[in-house]
Protein backbone atom coordinates (compact mmCIF):
# COMPACT_ATOMS: atom_id res chain seq x y z
CA UNK A 1 0.00 0.00 0.00
CA UNK A 2 1.63 3.26 -1.09
CA UNK A 3 1.92 6.01 1.51
CA UNK A 4 -0.42 9.02 1.28
CA UNK A 5 2.31 11.49 0.39
CA UNK A 6 5.96 11.19 -0.40
CA UNK A 7 8.40 13.88 -1.44
CA UNK A 8 11.97 13.07 -2.37
CA UNK A 9 14.71 15.64 -2.99
CA UNK A 10 12.08 17.99 -4.34
CA UNK A 11 13.39 21.20 -5.84
CA UNK A 12 11.42 24.05 -7.33
CA UNK A 13 12.84 27.21 -8.79
CA UNK A 14 10.70 30.10 -10.02
CA UNK A 15 12.07 31.83 -13.06
CA UNK A 16 10.67 35.25 -13.78
CA UNK A 17 12.08 37.75 -16.22
CA UNK A 18 15.62 36.54 -15.77
CA UNK A 19 15.43 36.28 -11.99
CA UNK A 20 15.28 32.95 -10.33
CA UNK A 21 14.09 32.15 -6.82
CA UNK A 22 14.63 28.77 -5.24
CA UNK A 23 11.34 28.28 -3.46
CA UNK A 24 12.03 24.67 -2.57
CA UNK A 25 15.59 23.53 -2.20
CA UNK A 26 15.09 20.07 -0.74
CA UNK A 27 11.87 18.63 0.58
CA UNK A 28 12.38 15.03 1.56
CA UNK A 29 9.72 13.53 3.78
CA UNK A 30 6.77 11.25 3.74
CA UNK A 31 3.36 11.12 5.30
CA UNK A 32 3.13 7.45 6.19
CA UNK A 33 -0.33 7.24 7.68
CA UNK A 34 -3.64 8.69 6.62
CA UNK A 35 -4.79 11.59 8.77
CA UNK A 36 -3.91 15.23 9.22
CA UNK A 37 -0.41 16.36 8.36
CA UNK A 38 0.41 20.01 8.99
CA UNK A 39 3.16 21.78 7.16
CA UNK A 40 4.53 24.64 9.22
CA UNK A 41 7.08 27.22 8.28
CA UNK A 42 7.66 30.91 8.17
CA UNK A 43 6.43 33.11 5.33
CA UNK A 44 8.18 32.27 2.11
CA UNK A 45 9.50 28.93 3.29
CA UNK A 46 7.95 27.02 0.38
CA UNK A 47 4.67 25.62 1.72
CA UNK A 48 2.40 26.98 -1.01
CA UNK A 49 4.90 25.99 -3.66
CA UNK A 50 4.81 22.47 -2.28
CA UNK A 51 1.02 22.46 -2.41
CA UNK A 52 1.14 23.67 -6.01
CA UNK A 53 3.56 20.94 -7.01
CA UNK A 54 1.51 18.30 -5.20
CA UNK A 55 -1.69 19.37 -6.91
CA UNK A 56 -0.12 19.26 -10.40
CA UNK A 57 -0.03 23.03 -10.85
CA UNK A 58 3.74 23.26 -11.01
CA UNK A 59 6.25 20.68 -12.13
CA UNK A 60 9.32 19.91 -10.01
CA UNK A 61 12.75 21.00 -11.19
CA UNK A 62 14.22 17.98 -9.48
CA UNK A 63 13.07 15.11 -7.30
CA UNK A 64 9.48 13.94 -7.11
CA UNK A 65 6.25 14.04 -5.20
CA UNK A 66 3.95 11.03 -5.09
CA UNK A 67 0.45 10.97 -3.73
CA UNK A 68 -0.71 7.46 -2.88
CA UNK A 69 2.03 6.22 -5.16
CA UNK A 70 1.02 8.42 -8.10
CA UNK A 71 3.68 10.72 -9.44
CA UNK A 72 2.60 14.34 -9.80
CA UNK A 73 4.07 14.50 -13.29
CA UNK A 74 3.78 11.04 -14.77
CA UNK A 75 0.40 10.13 -13.33
CA UNK A 76 -1.09 13.62 -13.24
CA UNK A 77 -4.36 12.56 -14.90
CA UNK A 78 -5.10 9.82 -12.39
CA UNK A 79 -3.89 11.96 -9.56
CA UNK A 80 -6.45 14.66 -10.23
CA UNK A 81 -9.20 12.21 -9.35
CA UNK A 82 -7.65 11.81 -5.92
CA UNK A 83 -6.93 15.36 -4.82
CA UNK A 84 -8.82 18.44 -3.81
CA UNK A 85 -7.50 21.92 -3.15
CA UNK A 86 -8.08 25.17 -1.31
CA UNK A 87 -5.47 27.52 -2.81
CA UNK A 88 -3.97 30.15 -0.55
CA UNK A 89 -5.78 33.48 -0.87
CA UNK A 90 -8.44 32.16 -3.18
CA UNK A 91 -11.79 33.91 -3.37
CA UNK A 92 -15.28 32.97 -4.53
CA UNK A 93 -17.14 34.48 -7.49
CA UNK A 94 -18.63 37.77 -6.30
CA UNK A 95 -22.04 37.33 -7.92
CA UNK A 96 -22.69 33.78 -6.73
CA UNK A 97 -23.84 32.41 -3.40
CA UNK A 98 -21.86 29.87 -1.37
CA UNK A 99 -24.53 27.27 -2.09
CA UNK A 100 -24.21 27.88 -5.82
CA UNK A 101 -20.46 27.53 -5.59
CA UNK A 102 -20.68 24.06 -4.16
CA UNK A 103 -23.60 23.02 -6.35
CA UNK A 104 -22.03 24.11 -9.63
CA UNK A 105 -18.63 22.84 -8.62
CA UNK A 106 -20.21 19.42 -8.18
CA UNK A 107 -21.92 19.62 -11.55
CA UNK A 108 -18.72 20.83 -13.14
CA UNK A 109 -17.15 17.65 -11.87
CA UNK A 110 -19.77 15.61 -13.65
CA UNK A 111 -22.28 15.03 -10.87
CA UNK A 112 -26.01 14.91 -11.59
CA UNK A 113 -28.33 17.61 -10.32
CA UNK A 114 -29.74 15.66 -7.37
CA UNK A 115 -26.38 14.50 -6.17
CA UNK A 116 -24.94 17.99 -6.53
CA UNK A 117 -27.76 19.40 -4.44
CA UNK A 118 -27.29 16.80 -1.74
CA UNK A 119 -23.54 17.36 -1.58
CA UNK A 120 -24.02 21.11 -1.42
CA UNK A 121 -26.57 20.87 1.38
CA UNK A 122 -24.46 18.48 3.39
CA UNK A 123 -21.24 20.49 3.15
CA UNK A 124 -23.07 23.71 3.97
CA UNK A 125 -24.49 21.98 7.02
CA UNK A 126 -21.16 20.48 8.00
CA UNK A 127 -19.49 23.89 8.00
CA UNK A 128 -22.42 25.67 9.62
CA UNK A 129 -22.96 27.98 6.67
CA UNK A 130 -26.76 27.94 6.56
CA UNK A 131 -27.17 31.55 7.60
CA UNK A 132 -25.39 32.95 4.61
CA UNK A 133 -25.42 30.09 2.10
CA UNK A 134 -27.83 31.94 -0.16
CA UNK A 135 -26.31 35.39 -0.01
CA UNK A 136 -24.19 36.63 -2.90
CA UNK A 137 -20.53 36.44 -1.97
CA UNK A 138 -20.01 40.10 -2.74
CA UNK A 139 -22.07 40.78 0.37
CA UNK A 140 -20.25 38.34 2.62
CA UNK A 141 -17.48 38.89 5.12
CA UNK A 142 -13.92 37.80 4.44
CA UNK A 143 -14.27 34.75 6.65
CA UNK A 144 -17.54 33.70 5.05
CA UNK A 145 -15.90 33.87 1.64
CA UNK A 146 -12.97 31.83 2.88
CA UNK A 147 -15.39 29.24 4.19
CA UNK A 148 -16.98 29.06 0.74
CA UNK A 149 -13.64 28.00 -0.72
CA UNK A 150 -13.25 25.35 1.96
CA UNK A 151 -16.77 24.12 1.27
CA UNK A 152 -16.00 23.65 -2.42
CA UNK A 153 -12.89 21.63 -1.69
CA UNK A 154 -14.55 19.48 0.95
CA UNK A 155 -17.49 18.79 -1.34
CA UNK A 156 -15.29 16.61 -3.53
CA UNK A 157 -14.99 13.02 -2.50
CA UNK A 158 -11.25 12.57 -2.88
CA UNK A 159 -8.58 10.76 -0.91
CA UNK A 160 -6.44 13.73 0.00
CA UNK A 161 -7.27 17.38 0.64
CA UNK A 162 -4.67 20.09 0.27
CA UNK A 163 -5.78 23.00 2.41
CA UNK A 164 -3.44 25.99 2.12
CA UNK A 165 -4.22 28.25 5.07
CA UNK A 166 -7.90 27.32 5.03
CA UNK A 167 -8.74 29.03 8.31
CA UNK A 168 -7.09 32.36 7.66
CA UNK A 169 -9.31 35.19 8.79
CA UNK A 170 -11.85 32.98 10.52
CA UNK A 171 -12.99 33.76 14.04
CA UNK A 172 -12.23 31.16 16.68
CA UNK A 173 -15.71 29.64 16.66
CA UNK A 174 -15.82 29.34 12.89
CA UNK A 175 -12.31 27.91 12.94
CA UNK A 176 -13.44 25.27 15.37
CA UNK A 177 -16.23 24.44 12.95
CA UNK A 178 -13.64 23.85 10.24
CA UNK A 179 -11.54 21.78 12.65
CA UNK A 180 -14.61 19.70 13.31
CA UNK A 181 -15.09 19.12 9.61
CA UNK A 182 -11.44 18.24 9.14
CA UNK A 183 -11.66 15.79 12.02
CA UNK A 184 -14.70 14.15 10.46
CA UNK A 185 -12.86 13.70 7.19
CA UNK A 186 -9.90 12.26 9.03
CA UNK A 187 -12.14 9.81 10.86
CA UNK A 188 -13.61 8.81 7.53
CA UNK A 189 -10.15 7.71 6.40
CA UNK A 190 -9.15 10.80 4.43
CA UNK A 191 -5.76 12.48 4.41
CA UNK A 192 -5.47 16.21 4.88
CA UNK A 193 -2.39 18.25 4.17
CA UNK A 194 -2.79 21.49 6.02
CA UNK A 195 -0.70 24.61 6.08
CA UNK A 196 -1.38 27.14 8.78
CA UNK A 197 0.23 29.84 10.83
CA UNK A 198 -2.07 29.13 13.76
CA UNK A 199 0.02 26.81 15.84
CA UNK A 200 -2.79 25.95 18.24
CA UNK A 201 -4.68 24.71 15.22
CA UNK A 202 -1.79 22.55 14.06
CA UNK A 203 -1.29 21.21 17.57
CA UNK A 204 -4.95 20.38 17.94
CA UNK A 205 -5.56 18.81 14.54
CA UNK A 206 -2.37 17.17 13.44
CA UNK A 207 -1.50 13.54 13.59
CA UNK A 208 1.90 14.61 12.43
CA UNK A 209 3.66 17.92 11.82
CA UNK A 210 6.34 18.81 9.32
CA UNK A 211 8.51 21.87 9.69
CA UNK A 212 10.08 23.64 6.75
CA UNK A 213 12.51 26.51 6.60
CA UNK A 214 14.01 28.41 3.68
CA UNK A 215 12.98 25.77 1.16
CA UNK A 216 14.21 22.84 3.22
CA UNK A 217 12.21 20.25 5.04
CA UNK A 218 13.82 20.14 8.44
CA UNK A 219 11.84 17.96 10.78
CA UNK A 220 8.73 15.89 11.18
CA UNK A 221 6.96 14.07 13.96
CA UNK A 222 4.02 14.05 16.31
CA UNK A 223 3.81 16.98 18.67
CA UNK A 224 5.32 14.85 21.43
CA UNK A 225 8.15 13.71 19.22
CA UNK A 226 8.94 17.27 18.22
CA UNK A 227 8.85 18.36 21.83
CA UNK A 228 11.12 15.57 22.96
CA UNK A 229 13.63 16.62 20.36
CA UNK A 230 14.24 19.78 22.36
CA UNK A 231 16.58 20.08 25.27
CA UNK A 232 13.80 21.23 27.61
CA UNK A 233 10.32 19.97 28.25
CA UNK A 234 8.83 22.58 30.50
CA UNK A 235 7.95 26.19 30.12
CA UNK A 236 7.76 28.50 33.10
CA UNK A 237 6.27 31.88 32.39
CA UNK A 238 6.60 34.61 34.97
CA UNK A 239 4.84 37.91 34.88
CA UNK A 240 6.27 41.05 36.38
CA UNK A 241 9.79 41.95 37.32
CA UNK A 242 12.09 39.02 37.71
CA UNK A 243 15.74 38.73 38.45
CA UNK A 244 16.43 36.45 35.62
CA UNK A 245 19.97 35.55 36.58
CA UNK A 246 18.44 33.53 39.42
CA UNK A 247 16.94 31.17 36.86
CA UNK A 248 19.89 30.72 34.57
CA UNK A 249 21.10 27.55 36.27
CA UNK A 250 17.82 25.81 35.42
CA UNK A 251 17.77 26.31 31.70
CA UNK A 252 17.29 28.93 29.05
CA UNK A 253 15.85 32.26 30.13
CA UNK A 254 14.23 34.77 27.87
CA UNK A 255 13.03 38.14 29.12
CA UNK A 256 11.19 41.02 27.59
CA UNK A 257 8.97 43.81 28.83
CA UNK A 258 6.03 41.46 29.32
CA UNK A 259 7.88 39.10 31.58
CA UNK A 260 10.25 36.21 31.59
CA UNK A 261 10.06 32.76 30.12
CA UNK A 262 12.25 29.95 31.36
CA UNK A 263 12.68 26.76 29.39
CA UNK A 264 13.67 24.02 31.74
CA UNK A 265 13.08 20.40 32.67
CA UNK A 266 10.32 18.96 34.73
CA UNK A 267 12.75 17.89 37.47
CA UNK A 268 13.59 21.48 38.39
CA UNK A 269 10.06 22.70 38.74
CA UNK A 270 9.75 22.17 42.48
CA UNK A 271 13.05 23.79 43.13
CA UNK A 272 12.12 26.78 41.04
CA UNK A 273 8.86 27.16 42.89
CA UNK A 274 10.46 26.94 46.31
CA UNK A 275 13.41 29.17 45.46
CA UNK A 276 11.46 31.61 43.57
CA UNK A 277 11.41 35.23 44.46
CA UNK A 278 8.36 35.54 42.27
CA UNK A 279 4.86 35.26 43.68
CA UNK A 280 3.23 31.93 42.88
CA UNK A 281 0.15 33.40 41.28
CA UNK A 282 2.39 35.11 38.78
CA UNK A 283 3.92 31.88 37.59
CA UNK A 284 2.49 29.65 34.92
CA UNK A 285 4.01 26.24 34.35
CA UNK A 286 3.28 23.89 31.51
CA UNK A 287 4.79 21.63 28.92
CA UNK A 288 6.51 23.48 26.12
CA UNK A 289 4.16 24.18 23.28
CA UNK A 290 4.36 23.94 19.54
CA UNK A 291 5.23 27.64 19.47
CA UNK A 292 8.39 26.94 21.42
CA UNK A 293 9.28 24.04 19.18
CA UNK A 294 8.63 26.12 16.11
CA UNK A 295 10.66 29.07 17.30
CA UNK A 296 13.54 26.90 18.38
CA UNK A 297 13.60 25.12 15.01
CA UNK A 298 13.11 27.97 12.59
CA UNK A 299 13.32 31.18 14.48
CA UNK A 300 16.16 31.61 16.95
CA UNK A 301 16.45 35.36 17.21
CA UNK A 302 13.26 36.60 15.71
CA UNK A 303 10.61 38.71 17.26
CA UNK A 304 7.39 36.77 17.26
CA UNK A 305 4.19 38.63 16.93
CA UNK A 306 1.55 37.92 19.56
CA UNK A 307 -1.07 37.24 16.89
CA UNK B 1 -18.36 10.88 -20.64
CA UNK B 2 -20.46 13.09 -22.91
CA UNK B 3 -22.91 13.67 -20.10
CA UNK B 4 -20.13 14.72 -17.72
CA UNK B 5 -18.72 17.06 -20.33
CA UNK B 6 -22.16 18.56 -20.81
CA UNK B 7 -22.45 19.15 -17.07
CA UNK B 8 -19.02 20.74 -16.92
CA UNK B 9 -19.81 23.14 -19.73
CA UNK B 10 -23.32 24.07 -18.61
CA UNK B 11 -22.28 24.75 -15.03
CA UNK B 12 -19.51 27.07 -16.20
CA UNK B 13 -21.97 28.71 -18.58
CA UNK B 14 -24.24 29.39 -15.65
CA UNK B 15 -21.38 30.76 -13.56
CA UNK B 16 -20.08 33.08 -16.24
CA UNK B 17 -23.33 33.81 -18.04
CA UNK B 18 -26.80 33.24 -16.71
CA UNK B 19 -26.13 33.92 -13.04
CA UNK B 20 -24.25 37.23 -13.47
CA UNK B 21 -26.67 38.30 -16.20
CA UNK B 22 -29.62 37.55 -13.96
CA UNK B 23 -28.11 39.48 -11.08
CA UNK B 24 -26.47 42.29 -13.09
CA UNK B 25 -28.56 42.80 -16.22
CA UNK B 26 -26.96 46.21 -16.60
CA UNK B 27 -23.89 44.49 -18.07
CA UNK B 28 -25.97 43.92 -21.20
CA UNK B 29 -25.84 47.60 -22.03
CA UNK B 30 -22.06 47.59 -22.24
CA UNK B 31 -21.97 44.60 -24.54
CA UNK B 32 -24.65 45.81 -26.91
CA UNK B 33 -24.00 49.52 -27.07
CA UNK B 34 -20.74 49.58 -29.07
CA UNK B 35 -21.92 47.63 -32.13
CA UNK B 36 -25.19 49.54 -32.13
CA UNK B 37 -23.36 52.81 -32.17
CA UNK B 38 -21.50 51.56 -35.28
CA UNK B 39 -24.82 50.73 -36.87
CA UNK B 40 -26.11 54.15 -35.95
CA UNK B 41 -23.21 56.00 -37.57
CA UNK B 42 -23.33 53.86 -40.67
CA UNK B 43 -26.99 54.58 -41.04
CA UNK B 44 -26.36 58.27 -40.40
CA UNK B 45 -23.64 58.65 -43.03
CA UNK B 46 -24.51 55.91 -45.49
CA UNK B 47 -28.27 56.03 -45.41
CA UNK B 48 -30.74 53.13 -45.34
CA UNK B 49 -28.87 51.25 -48.09
CA UNK B 50 -25.98 50.67 -45.72
CA UNK B 51 -28.04 49.23 -42.93
CA UNK B 52 -27.41 45.63 -44.01
CA UNK B 53 -23.66 46.03 -44.01
CA UNK B 54 -23.96 47.82 -40.68
CA UNK B 55 -25.83 44.88 -39.20
CA UNK B 56 -23.32 42.38 -40.57
CA UNK B 57 -20.57 44.44 -39.01
CA UNK B 58 -22.49 44.70 -35.78
CA UNK B 59 -23.05 40.99 -35.42
CA UNK B 60 -19.42 40.23 -36.18
CA UNK B 61 -18.04 42.90 -33.91
CA UNK B 62 -20.25 41.72 -31.07
CA UNK B 63 -18.85 38.19 -31.29
CA UNK B 64 -15.24 39.24 -31.79
CA UNK B 65 -15.33 41.80 -29.03
CA UNK B 66 -17.06 39.56 -26.49
CA UNK B 67 -14.69 36.66 -27.21
CA UNK B 68 -11.68 38.94 -26.90
CA UNK B 69 -12.94 40.38 -23.64
CA UNK B 70 -13.15 36.81 -22.38
CA UNK B 71 -9.44 37.25 -21.70
CA UNK B 72 -10.28 39.54 -18.83
CA UNK B 73 -12.70 37.07 -17.26
CA UNK B 74 -10.27 34.21 -17.63
CA UNK B 75 -7.48 36.22 -16.06
CA UNK B 76 -9.69 37.35 -13.22
CA UNK B 77 -10.66 33.78 -12.41
CA UNK B 78 -7.08 32.66 -12.71
CA UNK B 79 -5.17 35.39 -10.89
CA UNK B 80 -7.60 37.13 -8.57
CA UNK B 81 -9.94 34.36 -7.55
CA UNK B 82 -7.45 31.51 -8.10
CA UNK B 83 -10.43 29.52 -9.26
CA UNK B 84 -8.45 28.15 -12.18
CA UNK B 85 -6.14 26.45 -9.68
CA UNK B 86 -9.10 24.78 -8.05
CA UNK B 87 -10.33 23.50 -11.41
CA UNK B 88 -6.89 22.59 -12.71
CA UNK B 89 -6.41 20.19 -9.82
CA UNK B 90 -9.54 18.26 -10.79
CA UNK B 91 -9.97 16.03 -13.86
CA UNK B 92 -11.89 18.80 -15.66
CA UNK B 93 -10.64 19.27 -19.20
CA UNK B 94 -9.09 22.70 -19.87
CA UNK B 95 -10.90 23.14 -23.16
CA UNK B 96 -14.21 22.25 -21.51
CA UNK B 97 -13.43 24.88 -18.90
CA UNK B 98 -12.69 27.41 -21.62
CA UNK B 99 -15.80 26.58 -23.67
CA UNK B 100 -18.01 26.64 -20.62
CA UNK B 101 -16.86 30.14 -19.72
CA UNK B 102 -16.92 31.25 -23.37
CA UNK B 103 -20.51 30.08 -23.72
CA UNK B 104 -21.41 31.97 -20.58
CA UNK B 105 -19.76 35.00 -22.06
CA UNK B 106 -21.80 34.77 -25.25
CA UNK B 107 -25.03 34.69 -23.25
CA UNK B 108 -24.64 38.42 -22.69
CA UNK B 109 -24.52 39.07 -26.41
CA UNK B 110 -27.61 37.06 -27.35
CA UNK B 111 -30.12 39.92 -27.24
CA UNK B 112 -27.87 42.07 -29.44
CA UNK B 113 -27.17 39.21 -31.83
CA UNK B 114 -30.88 38.51 -32.15
CA UNK B 115 -31.62 42.09 -33.15
CA UNK B 116 -28.79 42.19 -35.71
CA UNK B 117 -29.85 38.86 -37.15
CA UNK B 118 -33.41 40.10 -37.48
CA UNK B 119 -32.18 43.15 -39.39
CA UNK B 120 -29.98 40.99 -41.64
CA UNK B 121 -32.78 38.58 -42.45
CA UNK B 122 -35.29 41.36 -42.99
CA UNK B 123 -33.00 43.43 -45.20
CA UNK B 124 -31.58 40.61 -47.31
CA UNK B 125 -34.50 38.18 -47.46
CA UNK B 126 -32.13 35.23 -47.04
CA UNK B 127 -33.45 31.69 -46.61
CA UNK B 128 -32.86 28.99 -44.02
CA UNK B 129 -29.68 27.68 -45.60
CA UNK B 130 -28.05 31.11 -45.60
CA UNK B 131 -29.23 31.81 -42.09
CA UNK B 132 -27.60 28.59 -40.99
CA UNK B 133 -24.43 29.50 -42.88
CA UNK B 134 -24.35 32.88 -41.17
CA UNK B 135 -24.77 31.22 -37.79
CA UNK B 136 -22.07 28.69 -38.67
CA UNK B 137 -19.67 31.47 -39.63
CA UNK B 138 -20.38 33.34 -36.42
CA UNK B 139 -19.95 30.18 -34.34
CA UNK B 140 -16.58 29.52 -35.98
CA UNK B 141 -15.56 33.11 -35.28
CA UNK B 142 -16.52 32.64 -31.67
CA UNK B 143 -14.50 29.41 -31.39
CA UNK B 144 -11.41 31.02 -32.94
CA UNK B 145 -11.40 34.09 -30.73
CA UNK B 146 -12.38 32.31 -27.55
CA UNK B 147 -9.55 29.86 -27.98
CA UNK B 148 -7.18 32.64 -28.72
CA UNK B 149 -8.30 34.38 -25.54
CA UNK B 150 -7.68 31.22 -23.58
CA UNK B 151 -4.19 30.98 -25.03
CA UNK B 152 -3.48 34.58 -24.07
CA UNK B 153 -4.91 34.16 -20.57
CA UNK B 154 -2.68 31.21 -19.79
CA UNK B 155 0.35 33.28 -20.73
CA UNK B 156 -0.29 36.51 -18.90
CA UNK B 157 1.03 36.73 -15.35
CA UNK B 158 -0.47 39.93 -14.06
CA UNK B 159 -3.97 41.29 -14.03
CA UNK B 160 -2.92 44.79 -14.99
CA UNK B 161 -1.23 43.50 -18.17
CA UNK B 162 -4.49 42.24 -19.56
CA UNK B 163 -6.26 45.59 -20.02
CA UNK B 164 -3.93 46.96 -22.69
CA UNK B 165 -3.56 43.53 -24.27
CA UNK B 166 -7.28 42.91 -24.61
CA UNK B 167 -7.96 46.41 -25.91
CA UNK B 168 -5.18 45.99 -28.48
CA UNK B 169 -6.58 42.66 -29.66
CA UNK B 170 -10.06 44.05 -29.72
CA UNK B 171 -8.90 46.74 -32.15
CA UNK B 172 -6.81 44.41 -34.30
CA UNK B 173 -9.57 41.83 -34.48
CA UNK B 174 -12.66 43.96 -34.34
CA UNK B 175 -11.87 47.33 -35.90
CA UNK B 176 -9.02 46.93 -38.40
CA UNK B 177 -10.57 44.14 -40.51
CA UNK B 178 -12.57 45.38 -43.47
CA UNK B 179 -16.06 44.77 -42.23
CA UNK B 180 -17.60 48.06 -43.22
CA UNK B 181 -15.42 48.77 -46.20
CA UNK B 182 -13.42 46.95 -48.84
CA UNK B 183 -9.99 45.64 -47.97
CA UNK B 184 -8.42 47.71 -50.78
CA UNK B 185 -9.37 50.86 -48.87
CA UNK B 186 -6.77 50.03 -46.24
CA UNK B 187 -3.21 51.38 -46.49
CA UNK B 188 -0.76 48.83 -47.96
CA UNK B 189 0.89 47.26 -44.92
CA UNK B 190 -2.37 47.17 -42.95
CA UNK B 191 -3.86 45.11 -45.77
CA UNK B 192 -1.43 42.31 -44.98
CA UNK B 193 -2.42 42.38 -41.34
CA UNK B 194 -6.04 42.35 -42.38
CA UNK B 195 -5.52 39.27 -44.54
CA UNK B 196 -4.19 37.33 -41.57
CA UNK B 197 -6.91 38.30 -39.13
CA UNK B 198 -9.77 35.77 -39.17
CA UNK B 199 -12.34 38.54 -38.85
CA UNK B 200 -11.55 39.59 -42.42
CA UNK B 201 -12.45 36.17 -43.74
CA UNK B 202 -15.52 36.05 -41.57
CA UNK B 203 -16.60 39.41 -43.00
CA UNK B 204 -15.96 38.33 -46.58
CA UNK B 205 -17.85 35.11 -45.94
CA UNK B 206 -20.81 36.81 -44.33
CA UNK B 207 -21.11 39.34 -47.12
CA UNK B 208 -20.86 36.53 -49.69
CA UNK B 209 -23.55 34.51 -47.98
CA UNK B 210 -25.89 37.42 -47.61
CA UNK B 211 -25.59 38.59 -51.21
CA UNK B 212 -25.82 34.94 -52.24
CA UNK B 213 -22.51 34.83 -54.05
CA UNK B 214 -21.84 31.15 -53.41
CA UNK B 215 -18.92 30.79 -55.78
CA UNK B 216 -17.25 33.71 -54.02
CA UNK B 217 -17.42 32.15 -50.54
CA UNK B 218 -15.58 28.90 -51.28
CA UNK B 219 -12.07 30.30 -50.84
CA UNK B 220 -12.77 32.44 -47.78
CA UNK B 221 -14.60 29.51 -46.19
CA UNK B 222 -11.57 27.32 -46.73
CA UNK B 223 -9.15 29.89 -45.35
CA UNK B 224 -11.43 30.46 -42.40
CA UNK B 225 -11.66 26.79 -41.48
CA UNK B 226 -7.89 26.39 -41.86
CA UNK B 227 -7.42 29.35 -39.53
CA UNK B 228 -9.68 27.75 -36.97
CA UNK B 229 -7.71 24.52 -37.12
CA UNK B 230 -4.46 26.45 -36.74
CA UNK B 231 -5.73 28.29 -33.69
CA UNK B 232 -6.94 25.01 -32.22
CA UNK B 233 -3.57 23.36 -32.78
CA UNK B 234 -1.74 26.40 -31.52
CA UNK B 235 -3.87 26.64 -28.40
CA UNK B 236 -3.48 23.01 -27.48
CA UNK B 237 0.25 23.22 -28.07
CA UNK B 238 1.07 26.51 -26.38
CA UNK B 239 -1.53 27.20 -23.77
CA UNK B 240 -0.44 26.29 -20.30
CA UNK B 241 -3.35 26.61 -17.98
CA UNK B 242 -1.47 25.37 -14.99
CA UNK B 243 1.16 27.59 -13.46
CA UNK B 244 4.37 26.29 -14.91
CA UNK B 245 5.16 29.24 -17.06
CA UNK B 246 2.98 31.83 -15.50
N1 LIG C 1 5.18 33.06 -8.66
C1 LIG C 1 6.36 33.25 -8.04
N2 LIG C 1 7.41 33.77 -8.71
C2 LIG C 1 8.59 33.95 -8.11
N3 LIG C 1 8.85 33.65 -6.83
C3 LIG C 1 7.86 33.12 -6.10
C4 LIG C 1 6.56 32.89 -6.67
N4 LIG C 1 5.78 32.36 -5.71
C5 LIG C 1 6.55 32.26 -4.61
N5 LIG C 1 7.79 32.71 -4.83
C6 LIG C 1 8.91 32.72 -3.87
O1 LIG C 1 9.11 31.39 -3.44
C7 LIG C 1 9.34 31.32 -2.06
C8 LIG C 1 8.36 30.39 -1.41
O2 LIG C 1 7.06 30.90 -1.54
P1 LIG C 1 5.78 30.15 -1.00
O3 LIG C 1 4.60 30.88 -1.51
O4 LIG C 1 5.88 28.70 -1.35
O5 LIG C 1 5.92 30.33 0.58
P2 LIG C 1 4.94 29.94 1.78
O6 LIG C 1 5.69 29.04 2.67
O7 LIG C 1 3.66 29.43 1.26
O8 LIG C 1 4.74 31.34 2.50
P3 LIG C 1 3.45 31.96 3.25
O9 LIG C 1 3.44 31.36 4.61
O10 LIG C 1 3.76 33.40 3.31
O11 LIG C 1 2.26 31.62 2.45
C9 LIG C 1 9.28 32.76 -1.56
O12 LIG C 1 10.60 33.20 -1.43
C10 LIG C 1 8.57 33.51 -2.63
O13 LIG C 1 9.06 34.81 -2.73
MG1 LIG D 1 1.76 30.07 1.38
Amino acid sequence: MPVPLESKSLKKIYRNKGRSTTAINDFTFSVKEKGVFSLLGRNGSGKTTFVKVSTTQLTPDDGYVRVFGKDVVEDEKELRHMISLVPQESRPFPHMTPYEHVYYFQKMNGKAREESKERAESVIGLLGMHDFARTECVNLSGGQKQLTMVAMALSLDTQIYFLDEPTIGLDIITRKGVWNAINKYRDAGKTILLTTHYLDEAAFLSDEIGIVSHGNFIKQGTLDELRSGLEYDTRVAMRGRVDHRAFEPYGKVHSDERGTVLFTSQEYVEKILSDSSVRKERIEIGPIGLDDVFISLVGEDIEVDEN
Amino acid sequence: MIRELYRTITSLTAMNGFIPLWRRPIALIAVISTPFSFLFFIYLFGGPSKILIGAIGGVLFTIVNASTMLQTDLLFYKLDLKFQQVVASTPINPLAYMFGLATGNIVFTLPGLAIFMAIIVYESHIGTLQILSVIGTLATTWVIFSMFSFLVSTRVREMRDIWPISVMFSIIFGVVPPIYYSISALPGPVQYVAYVVPTTWAAILLKGIVIQDFAGVALPALVFVIEMLCVLAFTSRFSDWRLNRS
